[in-house]
């Protein structure tokens, strides 16, 4: 099938969040209460169980490059699962619910799904999360139903100046690579590529949801440099080992030390 | 450039050729008063004062004269740049802001002195009337030209002279945009316009809504005449609507003045008789020579076979206009207790109109109110969940009108075509029946005319027969037996009575009777029997006009006046923007669009002394609607406010004119009436700052249709003022706070956002603060709030009575408001009327007969019809 | 207004039928977010060099409750008393068999109780043996099931057989020492379970953590059988085994706090808030039960209270740890400032 993905180009997001609406539209998803959040126009304010694209809005007193606005700019950005190379969420997964589909992206199955959570502390983006009424853990499935009978997924067909790109990856990232370039000769110094591949995120080894930002990735609620846990995990398995050597040995020497024979009767 | 206009928010689907633009390398320039999602991605941001878009564009207008950046060929070809004035005129320059021929009597303008010398054309649209009876009409080639454009009063010189005051030191002294910034804006739309390149407007009801705004307008077409922008691609204007289709419901109208196809509706007082109103209103020159055909035509739909050249087409049984019945005026006129009934269809007026405690109070006079909506809307609910009500002031129990609630069929469950702004129709299918009792606006108007027909079958009175003598029938579908939409658009498509085809277009219309057309401007929609507006050849399978996707009139021009991007000999101006052109093998004209010219005019065809009508089109007068078919930089006729553009500040401002002696718009329509007492024309001490009402992306006008859906409301789920730093430190509010912000009119309790997209705007020495009122929210759905445009007063333009509430004065403080404060329209704080109201015009202006009601010059008061 | 599931769907006319439409929604009036909107001077988008997204978490929050700290103390506990146990059989004589009984009760309680708190704790618990679908050995948590099911029959199978005679006996002795390896997986496996996550304090000390939930293991499996059993056979074993852990549990902490400290901010849930303070009191507890414990004397009750503090200094330990998480999963700063430093991808390079 070949690995799809998303490449989200922000420079050329309008904040309209109709990725949002036709993501909960499609997906059936109920809302998440109604509460202004006093930041900016945000207040869907992060990604979870029942909200699988959140579009970050931020008003910052510096200039993009290319604008002329009085020394301010309002940059936007539609957040989404990453859908990682390594997918922490994948691999920490106990019941084997969360599974990689034909098209490279990580699906959560709800039938199996038993709501450990152990998921949800594993995402170095802090995207899946638990629905306490419900007990299980979701995320976006890039429109895994859609994409089986050869559809856009939702966001990406919504998306009406095609910030949200859905494709193959490898012309994706072509693709993007082509932007970040042209951005660059306009005089954009501050587009680049985030997580675009294994080399720019070693971490992750490159996600299949990836994007094009202007500013620092904390800017946008991102991490700098993430790591999928498990591509450390080894390290805490051998002090484990040593370390029960360690009460293996302390408890044989305690009960050698009790035994008849040694100053106890 | 986009002005007056959020369209990134707003229309975010449509903005998506914008962002294509601006890859290909546009320069996307967004003024507007705050940084909006347009602004995030536009590559200019202008911040201007809310309500100085006039004085904004006519300082481009003057850096293009002084600099002599126009484009000479277009302009003394296809404008009215040569034609000289009559001598009679005076303009603003003269008389400290008014223009010539203010009659006090009035309160209007005598427009005799505004016109060309020795002739007075008949204007394209706008008021037909003559300034005082029946005018002596002749053809235009009469007028007087200067093509050297030297003439002290020709056009050209007294738009110099016009706008001479609006340099770049007066743009920075009255909207607070920098000169340098200013200039650089200049200077990007003149030099990507011309022979090579072209510049468009965008704009929407950021211009529309004031009291001036139909000249804000004008001051655009000015300039896009000035620049050679029109009727080319990539140029002209385009007016972003606010609804999907509200293009169609001027087209179709829904307007108490317009027939369909922008003939005016009759007077009861002028037009006597059906030859009356047509001598009336056709003109001797121009396209609207042919009026009588449109008219008979659509006569013959209304009234089928009873209209008979004998009986003047039964011209005798349509409605006649004894008065301007526009919104505000009736709205008024029900607040007086003289409405007894009011249909209420896809609108919330309580919640979407100005002052809306008169709008309710309008509502408990009424004797029966019907309104139709997918949701148990705020107008269908006032007798139980106003504001007043809440407060104790009113009691249900006292309230008579008797309300009528029918659910209405959402887009998805009726047939029918939607204009939209480029006059395109489209075709939406049902894609459902409507549930239970739900049912589409044409099924529930088809069925009421049957119940009335029934009603007044017997009756033998003169008046009933305008009834009993439409034509009716339409075939019907379905369980419900509802209306089948196509037989509407053919009927009105049109076609010829005696063998029932279509017609192909307007120009097969005859004035004898045999051709029926609902409204010309669509004929040729059902051309062939063919629904045209259901078309849906994509566009990366044609060309950019992409004639094959849906249908635009008029005759499927996706252009208008088009023939302008060809220079006077039929050759493009420029390859690169080639769009319509002579083919002189052929003898036709041709190109990417069809061509909005008479088809086989060559360019060379010039008028003889004798012709009439559309025969005295010119080979080059590109503006066939006009009566002499150039584009008006000084409109002779048709505008009830000036002829050229002039800077007036909003009826409710900070600061005076700093242009003029007179304040404001001396033709605005204003309402003197205890429950709509306006503020102080300028430093009013009560109400010190500036406030501009606007929409989001995540929400629809009154809310209606998506304070209802979970989805929505939670992308922004309450009611929020915008303020800037500065502001929320003047009056100690807190971003995520609460704020009340007050009127003489009403006092609204809102969350706060602060932010740095509000600026406040420093002229001639005084910081004005701006704050941004999103208009969404009232009292029923899921996510309910205050309604903003309780806040605003009736005020209106006088061309189009539209209300002004893109600027005006308010107070903001922090805190949410006092559940008990009674308003003005009712208890003893109605506030006397402003003794300082003098301050909006010079003395000559001052006496407005008639504005107690606002009902304009000449117009009958007595109208109850 | 009555409102719905905020689905708005009118079943009579539509089908629910998309990929979130199971959802399950409880009743929609309670859920309105509570969101504290920030005072404008405080904007973090102000400022370019320190920023974060309005301060919002970047990370979720573990979604355990308290049922998960109260295991690892349990189950840890249990563990190493198998471990214990299985020394006991191994190495013990004859006078020794009821201790090893009695680690072996520690260990049937603590893992079959841990095992319902675990079930107890799921979104869906009576979907617990979906935990048995696969094996995955990238997953600690799936490794830690496949433990804890074979801890829990293998003590109670070592209960109920040990020191019979014949072939039940031979049994109860297999299954003692099977529980006792598994024991030490099932007291030390959570300490990397933990490791293997996303919060930047548990990914800064994750080779410590398990050291740190064996040593507390060993201290509170010593502490439980002072108080719960008289045997003075034992005492000198739950002595030595308990003060090594006590003093490795020590240690092991100021290790963290010391390699948690290598950035400032990751390092905060241990000296603030909730977790900051059952941090200290974990301290403050162990240094008293190991001080109780060493002094030379024969006081029962002295012995008693040893175990009391040891096992509430290890209980708390557990909840310090628990909160910790939580809080450094709030802090954005935490991730965002750990990553900058080098302790993200950058140290794969590393090995």
């Amino acid at each position: 099938m070949g690995a799809k993905g998303f490449f989200t180009d922000t420079t050329i997001c309008i904040g309209c969040k109709a990725c949002e609406v036709a993501c909960k539209q499609w997906n059936q998803l109920p809302d998440d209460g109604f509460a202004l959040s006093g930041m900016s126009y945000d207040n869907t304010v992060a990604l979870g169980a029942s909200t699988w694209r959140h579009v970050a809005f931020i008003e910052r007193p510096v200039p993009l490059s290319n604008q002329i606005a009085d020394g301010f700019s309002w940059i936007f950005s539609s957040d989404v699962c990453k859908h990682c190379a390594r997918a922490g969420c994948l691999e920490s997964c106990p019941t084997g619910a969360i599974v990689r589909t034909e098209f490279d992206s990580v699906f959560v199955q709800s039938d199996i799904c038993n709501g450990c959570g152990y998921c949800v502390v594993n995402c170095p983006f802090g995207v899946i999360d638990r629905r306490e009424d419900d007990g299980r853990a979701w995320k976006c499935t890039l429109c895994y139903d859609r994409l089986k009978e050869d559809m856009t997924p939702a966001c990406a067909k919504a998306c009406p100046t095609a910030s949200i790109q859905f494709g193959d990856l490898d012309e994706l990232r072509q693709r993007a690579h082509q932007r970040v370039d042209h951005l660059h000769e306009l005089g954009m110094n501050e587009a680049y590529l985030y997580g675009a591949d294994k080399e720019s995120q070693p971490g992750t080894e490159g996600l299949n949801a990836f994007f094009l930002l202007v500013d620092k990735p904390e800017v946008y609620n991102l991490p700098p440099d993430p790591v999928a846990p498990a591509k450390k995990v080894k390290e805490s398995w051998i002090s484990m080992g040593l370390a029960a050597l360690g009460v293996a040995a302390v408890a044989f020497g305690a009960v050698l030390a009790a035994r008849e024979g040694n100053g106890h009767g | 450039m986009i002005e007056g206009s959020n369209m990134a928010e707003c229309h975010p689907v449509g903005f998506r050729w914008v962002m294509k633009a601006k890859e290909r390398g546009a320069t996307i320039i967004h003024v507007d008063p705050r940084f909006t999602r347009t602004s995030a991605v536009a590559d200019i941001h202008v911040p201007i004062r809310a309500g100085t878009d006039i004085a904004f564009l006519g300082g481009i207008v003057n850096y293009i004269l002084t600099r002599d950046r126009y484009f000479h060929e277009y302009v003394v070809n296809y404008t009215n740049a040569p034609a000289i004035i009559s001598e009679e005129f005076k303009d603003t320059e003269d008389f400290d802001g008014l223009f010539g021929g203010w009659d006090g009597e009035k309160g209007a303008y005598n427009r005799s002195t505004w016109m060309y010398e020795g002739v007075d054309p008949e204007a394209a649209s706008g008021s037909r009337e003559g300034p005082s009876g029946p005018v002596q009409k002749q053809p235009i080639q009469a007028a007087q030209n200067d093509r050297t454009l030297q003439h002290p009063r020709c056009v050209f010189q007294l738009l110099k002279r016009h706008f001479s005051r609006y340099t770049p030191e007066m743009v920075e002294n009255v909207c607070g945009i920098p000169a340098d910034l200013f200039l650089k804006v200049a200077e990007t739309m003149c030099r990507n316009s011309g022979r090579e390149r072209t510049s468009a407007f965008c704009y929407a009801v950021g211009w529309t809504q004031h009291s001036i705004g139909v000249q804000y307008i004008r001051t655009a077409a000015i300039i896009q005449l000035l620049l050679g922008n029109m009727g080319r691609p990539g140029g002209s204007i385009m007016a972003l609507r606010g609804h999907a289709s509200i293009q169609g419901s001027t087209d179709i109208p829904t307007l108490y003045n317009l027939l369909p196809g922008y003939l005016p509706m009759p007077k009861a007082k002028h037009d006597k008789d059906f030859d009356t109103y047509v001598r009336l209103n056709e003109s001797p020159s121009g396209w609207w020579g042919e009026f009588r055909k449109y008219a008979v035509s659509l006569m013959k739909a209304y009234y089928g076979d009873k209209a008979t050249k004998e009986n003047g087409w039964c011209f005798d049984r349509m409605p006649m206009l004894t008065a301007d019945h526009s919104h505000m005026n009736t709205v008024a006129a029900m607040a007086d207790g003289d409405v007894k009934g009011y249909f209420v269809m896809g609108e919330n007026p309580v919640v979407g109109s100005m002052n809306g405690p008169m709008q309710r109070e309008g509502l408990r006079k009424l004797e029966w109110l019907v309104v139709r909506d997918l949701n148990l809307i705020e107008t269908a609910d006032f007798w139980r969940s106003a504001p007043e009500i809440e407060r104790g002031e009113v009691k249900p129990e006292d309230i008579q009108t008797e309300v009528f609630f029918f659910p209405a069929a959402a887009h998805t469950e009726k047939d029918g075509s939607f204009t939209n702004t480029q006059r395109l129709l489209q075709w939406h299918h049902k894609a459902i029946p409507p549930p239970g009792d739900c049912q589409s606006e044409l099924d529930f108007t088809y069925k009421l005319g049957l119940r009335l027909q029934e009603l007044y079958a017997d009756s033998t009175l003169e008046r009933d027969k305008a009834i009993q003598d439409l034509t009716w029938t339409y075939p019907t579908e379905g369980p419900k037996n509802e209306i089948v939409a196509e037989a509407v658009l053919k009927e009105i498509n049109g076609y010829t009575i005696a063998d029932g085809q279509p017609v192909p277009g307007f120009t097969a219309l005859k004035d004898d009777g045999s051709t029926v057309s609902g409204c010309w401007i669509y004929a040729g929609s059902y051309a062939n029997g063919m629904n045209m507006t259901a078309r849906r050849k994509p566009g990366s399978q044609q060309n950019a006009a992409a004639r094959e996707w849906g249908w635009a009139w008029p005759a499927d021009r996706r252009m208008l006046y088009n023939r302008a991007s060809a220079d006077p000999e039929g050759k493009p101006w420029s390859e690169r923007k080639r769009y319509v052109w002579w083919d002189e093998d052929k003898k036709r004209w041709t190109g990417e669009d069809t061509p909005d010219f008479i088809v086989d005019r060559p360019p060379s065809y010039r008028p003889g002394p004798d012709a009439r009508g559309k025969d005295t089109i010119a080979g080059m007068d590109p503006f066939i609607m006009q009566a002499d078919g150039k584009g008006w930089l000084f409109a002779a006729s048709g505008l009830e406010d000036g002829p050229f553009p002039t800077h007036y500040e909003p009826e409710e401002s900070i600061v005076q004119n700093p242009l003029y002696g007179q304040q404001c718009n001396p033709s605005r329509m204003e309402w003197w009436r205890r429950d709509n007492p306006y503020h102080r024309a300028f430093a009013d001490p009560r109400f010190p700052f500036m406030i501009t009402t606007y929409r989001l992306t995540e929400h629809h006008t009154a809310g209606g249709m998506s304070r209802w859906l979970s989805w929505l409301s939670e992308l922004q789920p309450e009611m929020f003022c915008e303020v800037s730093p500065e502001l929320a430190a003047l009056q100690g509010l807190k971003n995520g706070g609460w704020a009340t912000i007050r009127t003489a009119r009403a006092e609204i309790e809102a969350r706060v956002l602060v932010s740095l997209r509000v600026r406040p705007i420093r002229i001639q020495g005084q910081v004005i603060h701006q704050i941004g009122l999103p208009y969404h929210w009232s009292s029923k759905g899921l996510v309910v709030g205050d309604s903003v445009n309780d806040l605003i007063s009736f005020v209106g333009d006088p061309n189009v009575s539209i209300q002004e509430s893109k600027a005006l004065t308010a107070m903001i403080e922090a805190g949410r408001r006092s559940r008990h404060r009674t308003v003005v329209t009712s208890g003893p704080l109605v506030p006397a009327m402003d003794p300082q109201a003098w301050q909006r015009d010079l003395p000559a202006a001052r006496h407005k007969p008639g504005s107690e009601h606002g009902f304009k010059a000449e117009e009958s008061k007595e109208s109850n019809a | 207004m009555v409102r719905t599931d905020g689905r708005d769907i009118d079943l009579s006319l539509g089908v629910l039928s998309g990929e979130g439409s199971h959802q399950h929604v409880e009743s929609v009036d309670e859920r309105i977010k509570q969101i504290e909107p920030k005072p404008w001077g405080q904007m973090p988008t102000l400022s370019q060099h320190d920023p974060t997204y309005y301060d919002r978490p970047m990370l979720k929050e573990p979604v355990w409750k308290i049922d998960i700290p109260v295991y690892y103390f349990l189950g840890g506990a249990a563990g190493a008393a198998l471990a214990l146990g299985a020394a006991a059989q191994l190495l013990g004589d004859k006078g020794l068999q009821k201790f090893g009984r009695n680690c072996h009760i520690i260990g049937i309680i603590g893992s079959t109780v841990g095992g319902g708190l675990l079930i107890h704790d799921l979104g869906r618990p009576e979907r617990f043996l979906n935990m048995m679908r696969v094996f995955r050995p990238t997953s600690p948590m799936n490794v830690g099931a496949w433990i804890l099911s074979g801890a829990a029959p293998l003590a109670i199978a070592a209960g109920l057989f040990s020191n019979r005679p014949g072939m039940w006996g031979w049994i109860g002795s297999a299954a003692g020492y099977g529980a006792g390896v598994f024991g030490l997986a099932l007291a030390g496996y959570t300490g990397v379970l933990i490791s293997n996550t996303a919060i930047p304090i548990y990914q800064q000390v994750r080779r410590l953590m398990p050291v740190l939930f064996l040593s507390s293991a060993a201290a509170s499996a010593a502490s439980i059988l002072d108080i719960v059993f008289e045997d003075p056979r034992a005492h000198r074993i739950t002595l030595i085994f308990g003060t090594a852990g006590r003093l490795a549990e020590l240690a092991t902490g100021f290790a963290i706090e010391r390699e948690a400290g290598k950035v400032e901010q990751v390092a905060r849930p241990l000296k603030t808030g909730v977790s900051g303070a059952l941090w200290r009191t974990a301290e403050v507890l162990t240094v008293a039960s190991l001080v109780l414990a060493v002094v030379p004397g024969k006081s029962t009750a002295r012995r008693k209270w040893a175990g009391v503090f040891g096992a509430l200094g290890s209980l708390a330990l557990r909840l310090a740890v628990h909160y910790a998480g939580a809080a450094s999963a709030r802090d954005p700063r935490a991730s965002f400032r750990q990553q900058r430093a080098g302790f993200g991808a950058a140290e794969l390079g590393n090995g």
